[in-house]
């Protein structure tokens, strides 16, 4: 199955690949009254579009992946993405209030409806979301839809080393909470300016002006008295700033890179972040760093100074890492890069019922074999 | 009962945590659904922790008998109810909060821990956990992950399944397996639950912890009708207004709960709304206003907001007893849990009140409409044959009408054995046939929780509701 192609380097790749489906004209959208605050759509549906569509009525729906010109809401979904505006909103699974999908014995299965409250049968949605496509390839999505916040602003301070620790606990304190907060050091390519070697502190706010405006305040005073420099503000350059850190947790340079995303509770996130830097230190690697620090995600991209080490190194940086950091999967990758490392590290605890699933949907794997955890 | 289940049980359990005798068995004969007849089950085991469950399990199931799990018994729907017999497993001894995480805002809890207990216990923390089905001070976080219960305040913070990280669960085979939403693969966690038990025992939840809102508002408007009362809704969600909760009572169950709880609901009117906002200070005040303004534009006879926390309170507790209160109108009543979307309400209630009124039956409306969630309590006397039949027919043609509206015939209280022959309604053949895949897998002997969800008769053939 293919969407937009934009989360291409997460998983592994299929063990055999003859035919490819494009959701590309699954294109429409099917049903939208925005006064039910829902909305259908096709799969194939650009999470741009979405979001205009969604915008000419002052609602949205907030799933924030890389590149949403190209990314697609079933492509999206099924590729289990999550951003950092979980932290407020919740993932982007519980904006899905039903499916249809196409299975591998070519029927089509619904489930869930257009209701925001649903309990009738096994929500069946769920395991399509986060499937890459191996239990039935998603035609249409149902999605409930939030009022749009009247503001957003990014606030954007430069971070040295000794004052991270700190900075981040006072902003936890504050009255008003960030819709979203990231530590970025590096991807200087990816992300406008150049931060030197202090990495800069992305703090984004969502809601209406008086309530935006007093958390501007406040996080202003707390880095101030955490010794943080100066704080900018972006209002209307906010979505452009805020999607361009997003971009950059899926980019890879040539055969050079490889990007993993360490999952943990938020507050050893940059415990995590320590030590992807002595890994990249041992592999005599530069490193580029997102710490997400409301949801805990680490995106550490490792990129090799040569176009020949990557390939060879990348096994035994990925074992290495899993043997300190639990929850690492490869998120994005040149193909030849990727080629000799399991995306998925070892399988949950859970893994003989996944395996079950997979069997009892698609006994032949006609799916997109291997694709995910354990060959699954 | 087979030989030897009692004795194996309570060889594994001990004596104090294994009933057999029929005095002790007939208080799980029943749960809050209204339905007559009472099903004993072989035994209840009450396990002091998981392990105690995986051994239950497996006795179950060596003799052949279902499982049926059970939280606090409120389900609506009869899905507790061991209409096959068997082992029911109550949690009434596993309800400890066993790690609570402030900087992480998770909890892990046992299955049996009460809904209310949770947000009891994090509050002075500034956490609290969302989902507040009006059966909280009892219900089970167990049971509320079985039915992915709801309550008012979904509006904003969503269903259990919203709020549930991972999951701790006996299989089919007797062994404890854990699922959380960080594990790569499909999401089991998200299959289990709404599952009613089908799929496997619930033994420990994780779940997400939020911070408490800032301020809190809580107010009453009263309207001529609950067309009026149900337009404002309409109208507030349209104008993409944040509320936490939009709540609308009808005449009838507003004079039963002001009569009963004098919590401070103006009476007289056609219908009342119970407005919550909530958030940031600023926010609220805004939101508050905008609401009123619509509210008075759609003819509100009155806009009252509560003086303190106390009269919050006494509101909520007022709003979330009313089925309680409805004894003084009727020796019975059914509660009906349909959902439709939000801009199909007014016609929804206008045609709930047809149907009652053709089969000659009191109807009272208490339910959340911000999401569109109906909930008619239709008033009957047991006595009275064709009053039971008239509420089966009415509760049948209601279902009818919201498929028909779009919606669905249940937002939050589940199919459970008394709605099973109405799924058909909502899914198709294959729609059900893959739900009897997941079930394939995690419960291929069908033990777990039989006869419920699904229709008789077996659609396809997939969906088999037999014991092994």
């Amino acid at each position: 199955m293919l969407g937009g192609g934009t989360l291409q380097g997460l998983g592994n790749p299929p063990a055999r690949c003859d035919v490819t489906i494009s959701t590309a004209k699954l294109n429409t959208v099917i049903e939208y009254d925005p006064r039910d605050l829902t909305i259908a759509l096709g799969a194939g549906v650009t999470l741009r579009s979405l979001a205009a569509t969604l915008a000419k009525h002052g609602q949205f729906v907030p799933i924030d992946a890389p590149h949403p010109d190209r990314a697609t809401i079933g492509g999206t979904l099924a590729a289990g993405w999550i951003g950092p505006r979980r932290a407020t909103y919740g993932r982007p699974r519980d904006y899905v209030i039903g499916t249809t999908a196409a299975l591998a014995d070519g029927t089509l299965s619904s489930a869930g409806g257009m209701v925001v409250k649903n309990v009738t049968g096994y929500d069946v949605s769920k395991l399509f979301v986060g499937s890459l496509g191996t239990l039935g390839a998603l035609v249409r999505v149902n999605l409930k839809a939030l009022p749009a916040p009247q503001t957003m602003r990014v606030a954007i301070a430069s971070l040295p080393e000794l004052t991270r620790e700190r900075a981040l606990e006072h902003i936890a304190a504050l009255s008003v909470e960030p819709t979203a907060m990231l530590f970025v050091r590096g991807f200087h390519r990816e992300i406008d300016g150049s931060d030197g070697l202090d990495g800069r502190l992305f703090v984004l706010y969502e809601g209406s002006q008086a309530v935006v405006d007093r958390a501007t305040r406040e996080l202003r005073s707390a880095l101030g008295a955490a010794g943080v420099p100066g704080t900018s503000i972006l209002d209307s350059n906010a979505q452009r700033a805020y999607q361009r850190t997003i971009d950059a947790c899926t980019s890879s340079i040539a055969q050079r890179s490889l990007t993993l995303r360490s999952q943990g509770l938020p507050d050893n996130a940059l415990v995590r972040y320590a030590t992807m830097e002595s890994i990249a230190e041992e592999h005599h690697l530069a490193l580029d760093v997102i710490v997400d620090a409301r949801t805990g995600d680490v995106f550490a991209r490792f990129l090799a100074s040569g176009a020949e080490a990557m390939p060879y190194v990348a096994e035994e940086l990925v074992d290495g890492a899993r043997e300190r950091l639990s929850g690492l999967v490869v998120i994005a990758g040149d193909a030849r890069v990727r080629a000799s490392i399991d995306a998925w590290g070892p399988p949950p605890a859970s893994f003989e019922k996944l395996r079950a699933l997979k069997e009892r949907f698609d006994p032949r794997g006609t799916l997109a074999p291997g694709r995910l955890v354990g060959g699954i | 009962m087979p030989p030897g289940l009692a004795a194996s049980l309570i060889d594994a359990l001990g004596p104090d945590a294994v009933k057999t005798e029929p005095e002790d068995l007939a208080v799980y004969g029943y749960d809050a659904d209204t339905a007559e007849a009472e099903h004993l089950p072989d035994a209840a085991v009450i396990p002091k922790d998981a392990r105690d469950v995986c051994a239950a399990v497996r006795i179950a199931k060596a003799h052949g008998v279902p499982i049926v799990p059970r939280g606090a018994g409120t389900g609506l729907c009869g899905g507790a109810v061991p209409v096959a017999g068997g082992v029911v497993i109550t949690f009434s001894r596993m309800n400890r909060i066993l790690e609570l995480d402030v900087p992480n805002r998770r909890a892990r809890v046992q299955a049996g821990l009460i809904n209310l207990d949770l947000s009891r216990a994090t509050a002075t923390h500034g956490l609290f956990y969302a989902p507040d089905p009006s059966s909280q001070k009892i219900s089970t976080i167990g049971g509320n992950v079985g039915t992915n219960a709801g309550g008012p305040h979904c509006l904003s913070y969503g269903t259990t399944t919203n709020h549930v990280l991972g999951i701790e669960f006996v299989d089919e085979s007797g062994e404890l397996v854990r699922t959380s939403l960080d594990d790569p693969g499909y999401d089991l966690t998200g299959a289990l639950v709404g599952s009613e038990g089908t799929l496997g025992v619930v033994t420990g939840v994780d779940v997400r912890l939020m911070r408490l809102p800032e301020s809190v508002r809580v107010c009453v408007a009263a309207f001529e009708s609950v067309e009026a009362a149900s337009e404002t809704v309409s109208a507030i969600i349209g104008a993409g207004i944040i509320a936490t909760a939009l709540e609308i009572i009808d005449k009838v169950m507003v004079e039963a709960i002001e009569a009963n709880y004098h919590a401070g609901y103006p009476t007289g009117a056609g219908a009342v709304l119970l407005v919550e906002v909530a958030g940031y200070t600023e926010e609220m005040n805004h939101n508050e206003s905008a609401i009123a303004e619509i509210a008075r534009r759609h003819g509100a006879l009155s806009w009252t907001a509560a003086r303190d926390a106390a009269q919050r309170e006494a509101l909520w507790a007022a709003r979330k007893g009313a089925a309680g209160a409805v004894g003084r109108i009727s020796p019975n009543y059914y509660i009906q849990d349909a959902c439709v979307p939000r801009t199909r309400l007014p016609q929804a209630l206008h045609a709930i009140d047809e149907i009652a009124l053709d089969h000659r039956l009191i109807v009272g409306n208490v339910f959340h409409a911000g999401d569109g969630n109906l909930h008619p309590l239709l008033m009957f006397d047991r006595r009275d044959p064709r009053q039971i039949q008239a509420v089966v027919d009415a509760g049948t043609e209601i279902l009818r009408t919201c498929i028909d509206m779009g919606g669905t015939i249940s937002g939050e209280h589940g199919i459970g054995y008394e709605k099973r022959e109405t799924l058909s309604m909502v899914y198709n053949t294959a729609d059900l046939a893959t739900m009897g895949r997941i079930r394939d897998v995690l419960d291929p002997s069908r033990c777990f929780n039989p006869n419920k969800i699904f229709p008789t008769g077996a659609i396809c053939g997939e969906v088999k509701t037999s014991v092994a």
